[in-house]
C-alpha cells in the first residue's frame, strides 16, 4: 500500500512538472506582446524595453523556462505583467472566492442528486424516472454560461428575486477574513444579515455551477441503486418483511454510495475549471475570473499559475479516489 | 399529480419573492452621504499615476490626484489647477509655473514645487506611462524647485505640445511615497493601490476585480463645484463586465451611470424613464488602416479605390446616426482641424477608375480586414467592406483579433495586415498628438501600422512640434492633413459619440472630449435627493 501512495504522489510530481511545460509552451507560442500592451498605446521602444527587462521577458523562451520552472520549485509562481503584483499573492486573494462556490455547489449536488438518483431508481421507468433522465441529460448538455444568463435574466433582472452578479452588495464591508468564506467569516462575525446577503448572492452561480455535477451524480447513484436492488440481500431482506423505506434508504443507499462518492470526488476538479465560465458570467472574483481576464491581456504568468493550481488540485481529488479504492480493493494494488 | 408539484411550486415561488425580494435601489445611501455608482467595464489593476493611464485608471487618478493644470469643458480648456499661473521664455524653451499656496496633500502636507519636481522626476525615471510624453525633450536633472512655490522646466528644445500633456502629470506627496519605498522602486508596489495625492477624492475600498471606492475629501483645497451640501460622500466604481448586465444594473438603479452599451441598448435605455443618455461629439477617430509598404495595399491606387468604394453612409447607421464621419485624419474638436476638401465619399465609378489605374484592374484578390474581437461595431463595418468590395472584385475575409495580438502583429510592417479597424484616441488637444501617429517615428505602434512613410509630412510634423507661434503651427498643420488624405494611409472613418446613460438624480455631468472613451470628471458629480 505505501509503495503504491509513494508511485501515486510521484506521477503526481511529473504530472504538474508536465502542465506546467505545457501551459508555459502554450501562452508562450501564442502571439502578442504583454510588454507593449501594459506600456501603453504610445509607449517608445525603449519604454517597451524596460518592462521586458523587469519581467524577464527579454531572455529566451529556454532561458524564460528555466528560470521559471526554478521559481516554480521554490513556490513562486512569477510575478502578473498587468498587475505587477506576485501571481501567488493574487491567486491566494481570489482562490477562497472559488473554493467557497465550489463547496457550495458541490452540496447542492449532492443534496440534491443523490435523492433524485434513489427515486429514479426506485421508480424506475416510471414517470418520475423520465423526468429525472431528462433533467440529467439537460444538465450535462446545458452549456454552463448560456445557462448562467438564462437564471440571470429570470430571477435576477426579471423576478427581482436575486442579485446579478458578485459575492456581497455595493456598500457592504466584507466581514474580517478568517478563511476567506464570506458565508463562513459572516457567521463568525456574528454578521447574520452579512450571511443571509452573501447567501443570496451566491445561489445562482452555485446552481449553475453545481447542474452537471448534479446530473452525473443522480445518474451513477441510479444506476448503482437498481443494481443494488436487484441483487440477492435485498431480495432476502425483502423476504424478512423489512420495510421498503429502509431498505432503500440504508441497506441499499449504504453500497451504492461508494461508487457514488468516488465521482464526487472525480468531480471536484472539474469543478473548479468549471468555474471559469461561471465566475465571468457571475462576476464572481475568484481564480476563474482572474484567469480569464488575464488570458485576455496576454498576461501569462497567471494563467500558468491559475492553471497549475487547478491542475493540482485535479490530480490530488484524483489520487485521493486512487487510493481509496486501492485500499476498498487490494487488487488493484498492484495495478 | 403534476397539478399538485405546479401548485406547490408556485407557492414556493410566492415564498421566495417575498423574503427574497430586493427593495428597488438607486444611488447608494450610506451614514455619510450619497455614493455614486459608475458601473464600467474594465479594471484598474495599477493606479500609480506615472505607470498606467487607461480609461478607468485615469478617471480615479484624476479624482485622487491633481496636476498642474486641468482639461474642462467642450471644447477642452486648460484650466489653472496646482499651477495658478505660468509663463515660457521667448525660445519656448522655459516653462515657469507659478503654484497655489493653498493646495494640501490627504495627509496635510502643502503641495510644494518640490513634490511637482519629484513627480515629474519620478515620472521620467520610471519610464513607464506617462513618460513618452515629455521625454525626449525633458531631462529630470532639469526641472529646478525655484522656491517653495515655483516651479521650473528647462526643455531641450522648443516642444510646442509641452503644455497640453501637464493635465496628465499627476502630483504625489514625495514624502508618502519615499517612505514606502522598496528597494529603490520609488513606491511603485504601495502606489498601485494606494493614492498620496491632493485631489478631491481619498481612496477607499480597493477591492480588485471587483470594485474601487474614493470618497469625498471634505476639505478639499479648491472647494467643490456643486457646494460642500450636495457633494457626494463618494463614488463606486464597480466592474460589470458585460454591457447586457450594465443595461439591467441601471436599469434596476444597482448603478448610477454606465459606459460602453451597445448602440442599440441605448436606442432602448433611452426610452426608460428616469435615464438620461448623454450624447456628446468625441475624438475617437475610427480608420481602416492599409499596409502601405507590404502586400496589394501598398500600391496607392488600390487604396484610392477602396476609400471610393466605401459605403460611409453604413457607417453612421451602424451607431445608429451617434457618430460622423472625419472630415480629415484630425478630429474635429482638435486644434487646428481643417475639414480637407474632396475626402472620398462612395463613388463607385471613380473606385473602378482607381482600380483600373492599379496593379488588379479586376480585382480578383483577397485582403483581411482585422477587428477587435468583441467589438461589434467594427464587425460590422466589416461586413459593411466586405459587400461594398464585391463591386470591385475584391474578397474581404473578416477576421477578429484578441487586442494583445492585433497590436503585436500591427507592430511589423511583415504582419501587418492590409486592412486593420483601428479606433484612436488622442491624449491632448494639441494637433500634435494624432499628427505624429503619421510621423515615421510611430511605426511599431498600434496607430501607426500602415507602416506610412513620406518624408515631406514627417519633416512638416517635426517643424511643427518646434514651432512656437501658433500661426506658424497651423499653417503647417493645415498642409499636414490635405498630404495625408492624399496618400489615403487609411481609410478615414468615423468619429464615433461619446456616451453614457445615467439616472436623471445623477446631477454635473461635463463633457470633456480629450478624455478618453468612458471616462468621466467625477469631482463635479453630484445625486439630487428628493
Amino acid at each position: 500500500m505505501l509503495t503504491f501512495a509513494f508511485r501515486k504522489v510521484l506521477t503526481l510530481v511529473g504530472t504538474m512538472i508536465g502542465i506546467a511545460a505545457l501551459t508555459f509552451v502554450i501562452t508562450n507560442v501564442a502571439p502578442g506582446d504583454p510588454a507593449r500592451l501594459v506600456a501603453g498605446p504610445n509607449a517608445t521602444e525603449d519604454m517597451v524595453t524596460t518592462i521586458r527587462t523587469e519581467y524577464g521577458l527579454d531572455k529566451s523562451l529556454p532561458e524564460q523556462f528555466v528560470v521559471y520552472m526554478g521559481d516554480l520549485v521554490t513556490g513562486d509562481l512569477g510575478k502578473s505583467i498587468v498587475t505587477t503584483r506576485p501571481v501567488l499573492e493574487e491567486v491566494l486573494r481570489y482562490a477562497p472566492a472559488t473554493l467557497e462556490l465550489v463547496f457550495v455547489a458541490m452540496a447542492l449536488g449532492i443534496v440534491v442528486g443523490v435523492p433524485m438518483g434513489m427515486l429514479s431508481a426506485v421508480y424506475k421507468d416510471g414517470p418520475i424516472d423520465h423526468a429525472t433522465r431528462i433533467f440529467s441529460i439537460s444538465g450535462v448538455a446545458l452549456p454552463a454560461f448560456w445557462f448562467g444568463i438564462i437564471l440571470q435574466l429570470t430571477f435576477a433582472v426579471d423576478l427581482g428575486w436575486l442579485p446579478v452578479s458578485g459575492r456581497l452588495p455595493l456598500v457592504t464591508r466584507p466581514p474580517q477574513t478568517v478563511t476567506g468564506l464570506l458565508l463562513v467569516d459572516s457567521l463568525l462575525a456574528g454578521r447574520l444579515d452579512t450571511f443571509w446577503t452573501s447567501l443570496r448572492h451566491i445561489i445562482l452561480p452555485a446552481i449553475v455551477l453545481s447542474f452537471p455535477c448534479l446530473a452525473s451524480i443522480l445518474r451513477v447513484n441510479r444506476a448503482e441503486m437498481i443494481e443494488v436492488l436487484q441483487s440477492d440481500y435485498i431480495v432476502a431482506a425483502r423476504a424478512h418483511g423489512i420495510g421498503s423505506f429502509r431498505i432503500v434508504a440504508i441497506y441499499a443507499l449504504k453500497n451504492a454510495l461508494l461508487p457514488t462518492l468516488a465521482m464526487i470526488g472525480l468531480r471536484f476538479g472539474w469543478m473548479l475549471g468549471s468555474t471559469v465560465l461561471v465566475e465571468t458570467v457571475f462576476d464572481w472574483p475568484g481564480i476563474g475570473l482572474y484567469a480569464v481576464s488575464s488570458a485576455l491581456s496576454s498576461d501569462f504568468k497567471p494563467v500558468i499559475g491559475v492553471t497549475l493550481v487547478i491542475g493540482f488540485f485535479f490530480i490530488v481529488a484524483n489520487t485521493l479516489v486512487d487510493l481509496a479504492y486501492a485500499w476498498i480493493d487490494p487488487r488493484l494494488r498492484s495495478a | 399529480m403534476f397539478g399538485k408539484i405546479l401548485k406547490n411550486v408556485a407557492v414556493a415561488g410566492l415564498l421566495a419573492s417575498s423574503i427574497l425580494a430586493a427593495p428597488a435601489g438607486a444611488f447608494e445611501r450610506t451614514d455619510k452621504g450619497n455614493v455614486i455608482v459608475f458601473g464600467g467595464r474594465q479594471a484598474i489593476p495599477v493606479l500609480d499615476p506615472h505607470i498606467r493611464y487607461d480609461w478607468s485608471t485615469r478617471m480615479i487618478q484624476q479624482s485622487v490626484y491633481d496636476a498642474l493644470l486641468k482639461y474642462e469643458g467642450d471644447p477642452a480648456e486648460m484650466k489653472p489647477w496646482l499651477a495658478e499661473k505660468w509663463e515660457t521664455s521667448a525660445d519656448g524653451k522655459s516653462w515657469t509655473f507659478h503654484l497655489a499656496k493653498n493646495a494640501k496633500f490627504h495627509n496635510g502636507d502643502p503641495v510644494t514645487a518640490e513634490a511637482v519636481r519629484y513627480s515629474f522626476e519620478r515620472g521620467l525615471k520610471l519610464n513607464k506611462g506617462v513618460a513618452w510624453m515629455l521625454k525626449d525633450f525633458l531631462a529630470p536633472e532639469n526641472i529646478v524647485a525655484v522656491d517653495a512655490n515655483t516651479v521650473r522646466f528647462d526643455l531641450k528644445a522648443p516642444y510646442a505640445p509641452f503644455l497640453s500633456f501637464l493635465p496628465w502629470w499627476f502630483v504625489v506627496n514625495p514624502a508618502e511615497v519615499k517612505a514606502h519605498e522598496v528597494d529603490g522602486d520609488y513606491g511603485q508596489k504601495w502606489l498601485t493601490d494606494h493614492a498620496a495625492g491632493s485631489g478631491p477624492f481619498k481612496l477607499g475600498r480597493w477591492e480588485p476585480n471587483v470594485l474601487y471606492e474614493i470618497e469625498a475629501n471634505a476639505g478639499y483645497w479648491k472647494g467643490w463645484p456643486q457646494g460642500e451640501k450636495n457633494r457626494p460622500a463618494g463614488v463606486i466604481y464597480k466592474i460589470i463586465r458585460e454591457p447586457a448586465a450594465q443595461k439591467a444594473a441601471l436599469q434596476r438603479g444597482e448603478a448610477d451611470i454606465v459606459e460602453g452599451l451597445t448602440p442599440d441598448d441605448y436606442m432602448q435605455i433611452k426610452r426608460v424613464p428616469g435615464v438620461v443618455i448623454q450624447d456628446h461629439k468625441g475624438m475617437t477617430t475610427f480608420g481602416i488602416k492599409f499596409n502601405t509598404q507590404k502586400g496589394p495595399t501598398a500600391d496607392i491606387n488600390l487604396r484610392k479605390a477602396i476609400a471610393y468604394a466605401l459605403d460611409y453612409d453604413a457607417l453612421i447607421q451602424i451607431y445608429n446616426g451617434a457618430a460622423s464621419l472625419e472630415t480629415s485624419p484630425l478630429p474635429d474638436a482638435m486644434k487646428g482641424h481643417v475639414a480637407v476638401p474632396g475626402m472620398p465619399r462612395k463613388d463607385l465609378a471613380k473606385a473602378k477608375e482607381y482600380l483600373a489605374k492599379s496593379a488588379y484592374p479586376n480585382g480578383g484578390i483577397t485582403l483581411p480586414y482585422v477587428h477587435v474581437a468583441g467589438l461589434e461595431e467594427a464587425r460590422r463595418i466589416g461586413l459593411v467592406l466586405l459587400d461594398n468590395l464585391k463591386e470591385l472584385g475584391i474578397t474581404v475575409e473578416v477576421k477578429p483579433e484578441q487586442w494583445p495580438n492585433m497590436v503585436a502583429a500591427g507592430s511589423k510592417v511583415e504582419t501587418s495586415p492590409a486592412m486593420t479597424s483601428v479606433f484612436t484616441t488622442p491624449v491632448s488637444t494639441d494637433p500634435d498628438a494624432v499628427a505624429y501617429q503619421y510621423h515615421k517615428a510611430s511605426w511599431g505602434q498600434y496607430y501607426a501600422m500602415m507602416f506610412y512613410d513620406n518624408p515631406k509630412v514627417s519633416e512638416m510634423i517635426d517643424q511643427a512640434r518646434a514651432a512656437t507661434s501658433w500661426d506658424d503651427r497651423a499653417k503647417l498643420y493645415a498642409d499636414i492633413q490635405k498630404q495625408i488624405v492624399a496618400d489615403q494611409p487609411e481609410v478615414f472613418g468615423t468619429l464615433q459619440n461619446r456616451r453614457w446613460a445615467h439616472r436623471d438624480y445623477l446631477q454635473g455631468f461635463k463633457f470633456s472630449p480629450v478624455r478618453f472613451t468612458g471616462e468621466v470628471d467625477l469631482y463635479p458629480m453630484w445625486v439630487k435627493a428628493e
